[in-house]
C-alpha cells in the first residue's frame, strides 16, 4: 500500500471517529465491562446465595459507629505508641551499653594497641563508628516494636476503617482519609510513612501526604520532647504536678504536629498542588486473622531493616562530619566552635543558640543524635568539665545532670520551649529527604518537603521567642 | 550576647510579610501584574476581538466600537490601535458602523476558539482543577499555544468534539459541530429533554448553575416555567432556578419515544436496605476519576447496596460485586442509578 493510502485511511478514520462523538469510548468500556460481569455471573458459583452475613458486618458496625469509632481508634493507637515508647526503653538501654560503653572502649583501646595514630582512631570510632552505634541503639527498638504492631493492624484489616471514619476531617483539607494511616506511620518514622503513602492512589493527595509527613513527630524526637520537657516543663510547677505538666506538653506538641499536618495540607491543596489529578475510593476489605509470624517477619525486613539501613549510611558520614569540625582548628578556635559563634545571632532571634543551630545541621541525618550533639557542642563551647572530649557524643545518665550542662550553656525555659517546637518543626532527616525524592522522582517536591517544614519552624519559635520577650 | 528589641524586630517581621503578601499573592500580586504586562499585550487584544466578534456573529449580532470598548477591559487607546492594526492586516473590514471577520479573521477566531476549549477539556479530563478554573485558565492559555501545540493537544486527547461544557470544538480544518438544543427558560411545562449544554460566562450564573450541582447530561422535565422561576426534576431531585440561570442552560428536547430512562436517580440519596441496579455514570464525572469507577466495578447492569453509613456522614461505604467501596457524596452523585 502507497503512504499515500494510507494516509489517507488515517484521516478518514480521524473523521469517523469525530463523527462518532465522545460517547464512543464509554461506551466501548461500559459495554466491555458489562459483558464481563454476564459472563462471571453465568459461570462463577457462589457458595453464599444469601445476604451478606458476616461477622465482618458486625464488627464494621462498632468500628465505625458514631459512639465506639473513635474512641476506639484514639485507644488503640495510644497503646501502640505507649508500647512503643515504654517498650523500647528496655533493649534500647542495652543496645546502648554494649554498642556505647562496652564496645566503643574496646575498639578504642585495640586502635591504640595497634598504634593509629589519634586523628584516624578518632575519625573512624569517635565520629563514624559512634554515630551509627548510636542510630542503632536509639533507632532499631521503638522501629522493631511499632511497626509489626502496625502491620498486625493493617493485616487485620481495621486500618481501612480507621481511613473511612477519618475521610471527612482529610477531607476539609484536600487530603485523602488514607493519610491518618501516613500519619500514624509517621509517629513511628516519617521515612516509613513516606513510604506508606503508596496507599494512596491519587496524585495529589499522595503529594499532599508525602509532604506533611514530616509533621507527626517520630520516634526519633519523641525522647528529645520527653527529656526537655521533664527538666523545663515540670520543673515550673509543683513537684507533685511535674510529671502530668511534662506528659501534657509533650502531647501538646504532637497535637500541634497534627495542627501544622491539617494546616499545611490545606494550604497546599489550595496552592501548588491544585493542579495535580485528584480522586478518591477506598476499599474495605473484609477481615482476617493476620498471619502473625509472617506479619512480624516481612514487617521486621521490609520496613525496619530497609529504615535502618538507610539511617545507617546517612549517619556515616554525620559522624565523620562531626568528629572533623570539633578537631579542625581554624586559627585558635575549632571550625565547630566558630560555626557556633557565628549562628548565635540568629539563634538568639529564634529563642535558641548557636549550639542548637548547629546540631541540627550536622545531625541532619538522624534526630537520635540532635541531643547527643547539642551536649558535646555545648560542653565544648563552654569549656565545663565533663564529657567525653572533641567531637565525641555523650549523653549522661541522669536528667538532672543534663539539665545542669544545658543550663550552664545558657538555656532558659524559652530555648526549651523552642528547643522542643523547632524538634517538630525543622526539616526532616536525610533519610526521609532521600525516601521522598524515591517516592516522588522530583527534586521540586523533595525541595518542598524539606524546606517548608524549617520555615514553619522558623516562623514560630521567632514568633513565640519576641511574645516571650514583650511579656517578661 | 546581641540583644535585639523584640517589638521592633516583630514589626520588621509583619512588615516583611505584608510586603511579600502583596508582592506574591494569587493573580493580583505585583509579581504576577508584571510578569502579565511583559507579555506581548497587542496579540492578546487582537485574539481577544476576534473571539468575541466571532461569537456575536455566530448569533447574528453586530458589534460597534462602543460594544468593544465596553465589552473589553482594556485600556481603550490601545484598543484603538489594535483595531486599526486588524483592518490593515484584512482580519476584520468595517460594514454599517459594525465590525465584521474576513475569512481570514475568521479562521484565526475558530484556531483561539479550538485552543481555549480543547484547553478546557484538557483541564478537565488530565488535571485536578476545579471546573470554576477552566474557564479563566483557557483564557490565558488560548494565547500561548500554537497551531501545532494545539493539533498535538487534540491529539493527545483524542480528538474531542465537545468541550467539558458542551460546546463543539472546531476542527483542524475549521468544521464546527452545529449547535443544537433550546434554552431551559423556553421550555414548556411538561417537556422532557437532556441537558446539553451549561455556559460557563457569566462566572456569577455559571457558579450558582454549579452550586446547585446540576449535570451535563442528565434528563430532566419541566414543571413549572415562569417570569418568576423555572422548576424541573432531574435524577430524583428537584431543582429551583431564577429565569436568567436557566437562560444559561441548553437542553435538547427528546420526543416522547426517545425517552430512555424514567425515575433515574443519583446513588448518593440511596438510603440503608435499598438495593439498585447502576444505570451509568455522569458525564461529569471526568478522567482519571471515571476510569477508577468503572475499573472498580460501577457499571451499568451492576447491584449496588449500602453497606456502611460513615459517623461523620461522608464518606458512605457501597456493596458491589461483593466488595465494600467507599465513595464521597460527589463521587456517588454522579453515579446513576434506578431502584429496583
Amino acid at each position: 500500500m502507497s503512504t499515500k493510502n494510507i494516509e489517507h485511511i488515517i484521516e478518514l478514520s480521524k473523521d469517523l471517529r469525530w463523527q462518532i462523538g465522545d460517547d464512543f469510548h464509554d461506551v466501548l468500556s461500559e459495554s466491555i465491562y458489562a459483558e464481563a460481569s454476564k459472563i462471571v455471573e453465568s459461570s462463577v458459583k457462589k457458595d453464599d446465595q444469601k445476604r451478606r452475613f458476616r461477622i465482618d458486618a458486625q464488627i464494621d458496625k462498632i468500628v465505625t459507629s458514631k459512639v465506639w469509632g473513635f474512641p476506639i481508634m484514639l485507644l488503640l493507637l495510644g497503646v501502640v505508641l505507649w508500647l512503643t515508647i515504654i517498650g523500647a526503653n528496655y533493649p534500647s538501654s542495652m543496645l546502648a551499653s554494649l554498642l556505647l560503653d562496652m564496645i566503643h572502649p574496646m575498639l578504642k583501646n585495640g586502635a591504640n594497641f595497634l598504634d593509629f595514630p589519634w586523628w584516624l582512631s578518632g575519625f573512624l570510632i569517635d565520629g563514624v563508628y559512634l554515630a551509627v552505634a548510636w542510630v542503632i541503639a536509639v533507632m532499631l527498638p521503638p522501629m522493631a516494636i511499632f511497626f509489626p504492631l502496625f502491620t498486625l493492624l493493617e493485616d487485620f484489616g481495621y486500618l481501612p476503617r480507621v481511613a473511612f471514619n477519618m475521610d471527612a476531617l482529610f477531607k476539609k483539607s484536600g487530603a485523602h482519609g488514607k493519610q491518618a494511616l501516613t500519619m500514624s506511620m509517621g509517629f513511628g518514622c516519617n521515612a516509613a510513612g513516606v513510604v506508606a503513602t503508596r496507599i494512596i492512589d491519587s496524585p495529589r493527595e499522595r503529594l499532599i501526604a508525602i509532604i506533611t509527613n514530616n509533621f507527626s513527630l517520630c520516634n526519633g524526637r519523641w525522647p528529645t520532647q520527653i527529656l526537655l520537657a521533664t527538666i523545663f516543663i515540670g520543673a515550673v510547677v509543683p513537684e507533685s504536678y511535674s510529671s502530668l505538666a511534662s506528659l501534657s506538653a509533650v502531647i501538646g506538641i504532637a497535637v500541634l504536629g497534627i495542627f501544622f499536618m491539617f494546616f499545611f495540607s490545606w494550604a497546599l491543596s489550595k496552592t501548588v498542588l491544585k493542579g495535580e489529578v485528584s480522586t478518591f475510593n477506598l476499599e474495605l476489605p473484609p477481615y482476617r486473622p493476620p498471619v502473625f509470624w509472617k506479619t512480624i517477619y516481612t514487617s521486621l525486613i521490609d520496613r525496619t531493616l530497609i529504615v535502618l539501613w538507610r539511617a545507617i549510611v546517612f549517619a556515616a558520614p554525620a559522624g565523620a562530619v562531626i568528629w572533623l569540625i570539633c578537631n579542625i582548628y581554624i586559627g585558635s578556635e575549632s571550625i565547630a566552635a566558630w560555626l557556633v559563634h557565628s549562628l548565635d545571632g540568629f539563634g538568639f532571634l529564634l529563642g535558641l543558640n548557636g549550639v542548637v543551630l548547629l546540631a541540627y545541621i550536622v545531625a541532619i541525618p538522624a534526630n537520635e543524635i540532635v541531643i547527643p550533639t547539642i551536649l558535646m557542642l555545648t560542653v565544648m563551647v563552654v569549656g565545663i568539665g565533663g564529657g567525653a572530649g572533641a567531637g565525641v557524643m555523650f549523653e549522661l545518665d541522669s536528667v538532672t545532670a543534663t539539665g545542669d550542662v544545658l543550663k550552664a550553656g545558657g538555656w532558659t525555659l524559652l530555648t526549651a520551649v523552642n528547643v522542643m517546637l523547632f524538634s517538630l518543626l525543622h526539616n526532616p532527616c536525610s533519610t526521609t529527604i532521600y525516601t521522598i525524592y524515591k517516592e516522588t522522582k522530583s527534586k521540586k517536591w523533595t525541595t518542598i518537603a524539606s524546606i517548608l517544614p524549617v520555615i514553619a519552624g522558623f516562623v514560630v519559635t521567632f514568633l513565640v521567642a519576641q511574645v516571650w520577650r514583650i511579656f517578661s | 550576647m546581641s540583644t535585639i528589641n523584640p517589638v521592633v524586630s516583630l514589626l520588621v517581621f509583619f512588615s516583611l510579610t505584608i510586603l511579600l503578601y502583596y508582592v506574591f499573592r494569587p493573580t493580583k500580586g505585583i509579581y504576577f501584574l508584571l510578569k502579565k504586562n511583559y507579555k506581548s499585550k497587542t496579540k492578546t487584544i487582537i485574539e481577544d476581538i476576534l473571539k468575541l466578534l466571532y461569537h456575536n456573529q455566530v448569533s447574528n449580532k453586530n458589534l460597534t466600537t462602543n460594544d468593544l470598548t465596553d465589552k473589553l477591559n482594556y485600556n481603550n487607546q490601545l484598543l484603538i490601535e489594535s483595531i486599526s492594526k486588524m483592518i490593515e492586516n484584512e482580519l476584520i473590514y468595517m460594514e454599517n458602523d459594525s465590525f465584521r471577520l474576513t475569512e481570514l479573521g475568521n479562521e484565526y477566531a475558530l484556531q483561539i476558539v479550538r485552543a481555549h476549549r480543547l484547553w478546557e477539556k484538557f483541564l478537565s479530563e488530565k488535571t485536578g482543577f476545579d471546573k470554576k478554573e477552566w474557564h479563566e485558565r483557557a483564557e490565558r492559555k488560548e494565547h500561548e499555544l500554537s497551531v501545532d501545540e494545539t493539533n498535538k493537544l487534540s491529539e493527545l486527547l483524542g480528538d474531542p468534539k465537545y468541550d467539558p461544557h458542551g460546546d463543539p470544538i472546531p476542527t483542524k480544518t475549521g468544521k464546527v459541530a452545529p449547535k443544537k438544543g433550546v434554552s431551559l427558560s423556553e421550555l414548556s411545562v411538561g417537556a422532557v429533554g437532556r441537558i446539553i449544554h451549561i455556559e460557563d460566562e457569566p462566572e456569577i450564573i455559571y457558579k450558582q448553575i454549579l452550586a446547585e450541582k446540576i449535570h451535563l447530561d442528565s434528563q430532566i422535565r419541566v414543571v413549572e416555567n415562569n417570569r418568576m422561576r423555572v422548576v424541573f426534576h432531574s435524577e430524583g431531585e428537584k431543582f429551583v432556578l431564577a429565569p436568567v440561570v436557566a437562560g444559561n442552560i441548553t437542553v435538547l428536547v427528546l420526543e416522547n419515544q426517545a425517552v430512555s430512562e424514567e425515575n433515574i436517580m443519583r446513588l448518593s440519596s440511596l438510603q440503608e436496605n435499598e438495593v439498585a441496579k447502576i444505570i451509568g455514570l455522569s458525564k461529569e464525572c471526568r478522567g482519571e476519576n471515571r476510569r477508577r469507577l468503572l475499573d472498580l466495578g460501577f457499571v451499568r447492569g451492576a447491584i449496588v447496596e449500602v453497606d456502611l453509613r460513615n459517623p461523620l456522614k461522608d464518606p458512605t461505604a457501597f456493596l458491589i460485586k461483593g466488595t465494600s467501596i467507599a465513595l464521597r457524596e460527589n463521587q456517588a452523585s454522579k453515579i446513576l442509578i434506578k431502584k429496583e
